[in-house]
C-alpha cells in the first residue's frame, strides 16, 4: 500500500509479534500517528486469540506473507516465546520470502515507531532494521547523560593513562561523514572494532566538547551525540597504539563501512 | 513394538501424552507458578486437546504426517515458550522419520534425537540450565545406550523414561538460566522445572504406548489406562 517516493514498488513490510493482541494493536496505533496518514504496511501476529496471551508461529508466518514484497519484511517482537515463535515462523516459510525477512532485537514500541517511519520513507529493509535496532539508544543516551555510571571517569579526565598500559599514547582526529552521525550501526561497528584491539581507546567530540568516553562502550559513545560533520578525537594507548589508531581512522574514513550504496562521489577511499 | 512403530503406535503415544498432561495439568501449573507465569499446565492442556482432535484426521496415514501434524498444532495452540519448543521437537522429529512403515527402533531413536537438536537450536539451552533439555537429553542418551547394548525396544524405552524422571528431579537444585524463571536467579533453586516435568511425561507416555511387550495389535492402551476420557 505504501509507495516509497518515486517508485511503484511497495515498501518494507513490518510484522508486530506480541503475547497480547491489545498491546500490539495499540503499538501499531501509536506508530501510525507518526505516519501522518500514510498507510503503513504493518501486520499484527499477537495473542493466541483476541484475549488469550501467547504467540503462534503459524500466525506470524501468515502475517509475514501478508506484508511481504520484494522489499522484504522486518519483524519486531516482545519477549520470550515471541522470539522463538518468530524464528520458527522463518523455518516454516518457503522460498525467497524467508531470505528477505529480518528479525529485529529492538524494543517493541520504540523499534516499531522508528521502523514504521523509516519504512514509510522508503528505506531498504536493512536500514529499517538498523534504525529499529538503534531505537533504544536515544533513551539510553538521555538517561546516561543525566546520570553517568558511577565507575565512569570524570568527564574532563584526560584520556586513559598511557602508563597503565605500558605503551605509547597517540592521538588522531576524524570527521564524522555518516549522514546518520555516529549512531546505530556505525557506532556499533566502532565499538566492536575497539573491542577487538589490544589497546585502550577513548573518544572525544571536539565540536561539542563532550567526552572523552571509553570507545568500547556503545551507550557512552552515544552520549557524544556525534553528528555528521563533527570532529572527533581518538586517543589510543597500549602496545599497538599506533596500529590501532591507524586502523580506527581508516575505518572512519570508510564511513564505518556503512552507506555503501549511497549515490554520489565515493569519497576519500 | 519389536518390529517398529506404526502410525497407530505414534498416535497412541501422543494420546497417552495428552492423558498424562490432563491428569497432571494442575501440578504443572503449580510448578510454573513457583518460578514462571503459572500457565504451563493450562497451555499444554490446551495444546494437547487440540492435538488429539487433529489426530482424528484419517488423512494422516504416515508416521511423519502424524508427528508433523502434532508439531504444527502445538505451535498454534500452546501459546507460551513450550509452543515453539515442543512444536520444533515434533516438526524436526517428523522430518527425520523417513518413509519406512513401521518405523524401525533405530530410526525412531534417531528421529527423537533430531527433535532434541531442534529444541537446542530453538531454545539455545544447555545441560544444567533448568529446562526441558535436562530431562530430554538424558532420556535419549539412555535410549541410544540401551539400543546399542542390544536391549529390546520396550526395555530401552523404560530406561529412557527412568532417565527422564531422574533428569527432571535433578532440575530442582538448579538455578534457572533460561526463560522467565531466569529472572528469579537464585530464587529458582528448590523448584522442579515445569518444562522438564512435562518432558518426563512425554517419555513416560512412550512407555504407555510403545513400551509394552507387544501383543497390542488387537487390545488397546494397556498401561495407559482408560481410553474413553475425551
Amino acid at each position: 500500500m505504501t509507495a516509497p517516493p518515486g517508485g511503484e514498488e511497495p515498501g518494507v513490510g513490518i510484522v508486530v509479534v506480541s503475547h497480547s493482541r491489545a498491546l500490539a494493536d495499540a503499538a501499531v496505533a501509536l506508530a501510525a500517528e507518526m505516519l501522518h496518514g500514510r498507510e503503513p504496511r504493518i501486520a499484527v501476529a499477537a495473542g493466541i486469540d483476541a484475549t488469550a496471551f501467547g504467540t503462534d508461529a503459524v500466525q506470524i508466518k501468515a502475517a509475514i506473507e501478508r506484508v511481504d514484497s520484494e522489499a522484504g519484511v522486518v519483524v519486531l517482537m516482545d519477549m520470550g516465546s515471541a522470539v522463538m515463535s518468530a524464528e520458527l515462523a522463518l523455518d516454516l516459510l518457503e522460498g525467497p520470502v524467508r531470505n528477505r525477512v529480518l528479525l529485529s532485537p529492538a524494543p517493541l514500541v520504540e523499534g516499531l515507531v522508528v521502523a514504521a517511519v523509516a519504512a514509510a520513507g522508503g528505506a531498504a529493509r536493512t536500514e529499517v532494521a538498523a534504525q529499529a535496532d538503534a531505537a533504544l539508544l536515544g533513551k539510553s543516551a538521555h538517561l546516561a547523560a543525566d546520570a553517568p555510571p558511577a565507575d565512569a571517569p570524570p568527564a574532563d579526565a584526560p584520556p586513559a593513562d598511557a602508563a597503565v598500559d605500558g605503551g605509547p599514547s597517540v592521538v588522531g582526529t576524524f570527521t564524522v561523514e555518516n549522514t546518520q552521525g555516529l549512531h546505530a550501526r556505525p557506532a556499533a561497528r566502532l565499538v566492536a572494532e575497539v573491542g577487538s584491539l589490544d589497546a585502550t581507546v577513548t573518544l572525544r567530540n571536539l565540536t561539542t566538547g563532550k567526552g572523552p568516553v571509553p570507545a568500547g562502550n556503545l551507550l557512552r559513545v552515544a552520549t557524544l551525540a556525534a553528528s555528521q560533520g563533527h570532529v572527533m578525537e581518538v586517543a589510543v594507548s597500549g602496545r599497538q597504539a599506533q596500529a590501532a589508531l591507524d586502523h580506527l581512522l581508516a575505518l572512519a574514513r570508510r564511513r564505518f563501512d556503512e552507506e555503501p550504496s549511497t549515490p554520489g562521489p565515493t569519497d576519500s577511499r | 513394538m519389536t518390529n517398529g512403530a506404526t502410525v497407530e503406535d505414534l498416535r497412541e503415544w501422543v494420546r497417552a501424552f495428552a492423558r498424562r498432561i490432563e491428569s497432571n495439568k494442575d501440578l504443572l501449573t503449580e510448578l510454573d507458578a513457583a518460578i514462571g507465569d503459572a500457565d504451563h499446565g493450562a497451555n499444554m492442556h490446551r495444546g494437547l486437546t487440540a492435538v488429539v482432535a487433529a489426530l482424528g484426521d484419517p488423512g494422516l496415514d504416515t508416521p511423519a504426517a502424524v508427528v508433523k501434524k502434532v508439531g504444527m498444532t502445538l505451535v498454534s495452540t500452546v501459546g507460551g515458550a513450550s509452543g515453539p519448543l515442543y512444536g520444533t521437537f515434533f516438526l524436526r522429529m517428523g522430518g527425520a522419520l523417513g518413509d519406512a512403515q513401521p518405523v524401525p527402533p533405530e530410526t525412531l531413536a534417531a528421529a527423537l534425537r533430531a527433535g532434541l537438536d531442534g529444541v537446542v537450536a530453538r531454545g539455545k539451552a544447555e545441560a544444567g540450565d533448568k529446562t526441558m533439555y535436562d530431562a530430554l537429553a538424558p532420556a535419549l542418551d539412555a535410549l541410544d545406550e540401551a539400543l546399542a547394548a542390544g536391549e529390546p525396544w520396550p526395555a530401552a524405552v523404560r530406561a529412557a523414561a527412568a532417565a527422564a524422571e531422574a533428569g527432571r528431579d535433578a532440575t530442582t537444585p538448579m538455578t534457572a538460566r533460561k526463560g522467565r524463571a531466569s529472572y528469579l536467579g537464585e530464587r529458582s533453586v528448590g523448584h522442579q522445572d515445569p518444562g522438564a516435568a512435562s518432558t518426563a511425561l512425554l517419555i513416560a507416555s512412550a512407555v504407555d504406548a510403545l513400551g509394552a511387550d507387544r501383543e497390542r495389535s488387537t487390545t488397546t492402551a494397556g498401561a495407559a489406562g482408560d481410553d474413553s476420557a475425551p
